[in-house]
């Protein structure tokens, strides 16, 4: 019963990665409807002709006649933007299966659990950490966190200096007590246009 | 966390992206040559002519019926039911139960929501968080078969690290409560909330 693997390093780092990666659960199931909606409608247009019925849509032999014959008997244009739409929709499908699908979240380096923060709260933080440190107001400051990088805009009011060397000094400091797993560079800016009123 | 299978859903996606690919590519080249719209079309009157003769060859009895049709019909409800168990299968694996103990005088259970009034009560007075939720799931890998899942959201401007903190004690605290050890993920997000509430200037 005492589980004592729950600080495991690989069951933390299982844990954080499936918290930041996408799991495509939304397009798996997208697509598992529409074949579904697809193979429903065939079976019983299966069962329909089977049976003597009236076909819902069309009978099984015609479709398959058709689809046979569906290369010559397509205008090209129509055949051509079919082909095009149904390649790009395959494309889309092929790269959600390959690429990562990483998510903008960050993964904390603890010992005991796994911890995952999303950059928005990150760049809430530092643009708090930013404003305090310059003495501006909230709306005088803009960061946004990447996969790589912090970079915090700051807007003075017009005429005013800021020191944007003790502003980095400031992030980093606060950015390093996170304890992030990927070290992420701060840049720090001034907006080009000044602030009048703030 | 939850037994979404990651891997199931890439493999499917990729093959039938790869199918649509395959035949998107197909039709945009039978339009492009005139010769391979007539080959693709010879090679399908072709296989429909060899179905076509299979159907009349396995007749059920006097039916107009073929032993084909109905192994076709079979297979098209196979296919209706595995793709059904996919949708199933996505964000499955919750559970409601933290720990359970079977011992000589009984069974112990101990239900989630122990954990989850104790840490939402715990971190309703902080002033950093807006909201807390707590889930457990069932793990792959662990002894016990459950870890816990705490969602915090985060006044904006509110420092990770202290949330951070904040939780971890609550995890030590839990750990001791419970005399085990439970893996636990905890997400500190942004939400509405987040956005629309307004930022501690104190802080």
């Amino acid at each position: 019963m005492k589980n004592t693997d729950a600080a495991d390093p690989h069951l933390i780092r299982r844990l954080a990665r499936r918290e930041t990666h996408s799991s495509r659960a939304a397009l798996s199931i997208a697509v598992a409807a529409l074949l579904l909606v697809a193979t429903v409608w065939l079976a019983m247009e299966l069962v329909l002709s089977a049976t003597g019925n009236a076909a819902l849509l069309m009978p099984p032999a015609e479709l398959a006649r058709r689809t046979a014959s569906l290369a010559t008997s397509t205008i090209p244009g129509a055949l051509m933007g079919a082909g095009l739409a149904l390649g790009l929709l395959g494309l889309a499908m092929l790269a959600a299966a390959l690429l990562p699908g990483t998510k903008s979240r960050h993964i904390v380096r603890n010992g005991r659990s796994a911890v995952v923060v999303d950059s928005e709260v990150l760049a809430a933080a530092v643009s708090r950490t930013a404003r305090t440190a310059a003495r501006l107001a909230p709306e005088q400051v803009t960061s946004s966190v990447g996969r790589k990088r912090i970079d915090v805009e700051v807007r003075p009011g017009s005429g005013l200096d800021v020191d944007t060397d003790a502003i980095r000094k400031a992030v980093e400091r606060e950015v390093s007590g996170y304890g992030l797993r990927r070290p992420l560079a701060v840049g720090v800016s001034t907006g080009t246009r000044g602030t009048v009123g703030a | 966390m939850n037994g979404t299978p990651r891997g199931l859903n890439r493999t499917l996606l990729g093959a039938f992206g790869a199918v649509l690919i395959a035949a998107g590519g197909a039709a945009a080249w039978a339009a492009a040559s005139k010769e391979f719209a007539r080959d693709l079309t010879s090679a399908g009157t072709l296989v429909w002519g060899s179905v076509q003769e299979n159907l009349a060859a396995g007749r059920i009895g006097g039916t107009g019926i073929s032993w084909w049709t109905a192994a076709v019909l079979a297979v098209f409800i196979l296919v209706a039911v595995l793709l059904v168990c996919w949708m199933a299968a996505q964000g499955t694996g919750r559970s409601n139960q933290l720990a359970h103990q079977e011992g000589e005088m009984g069974d112990t259970t101990v239900d989630t929501a122990v954990a989850a009034e104790a840490i939402k009560t715990a971190l309703a007075r902080n002033p950093q968080v807006l909201s807390t939720s707590v889930q457990s799931w069932k793990t792959r890998s662990t002894a016990g078969g459950t870890g816990l899942k705490v969602t915090v959201q985060a006044r904006k401007g509110a420092s990770p690290a202290e949330v951070g903190s904040a939780v971890e004690h609550l995890v030590d605290d839990l750990d001791r409560l419970l005399g085990t050890q439970l893996p636990v993920l905890l997400r500190i997000k942004a939400g509405t909330r987040t956005r629309f509430a307004r930022t501690d200037r104190v802080a």
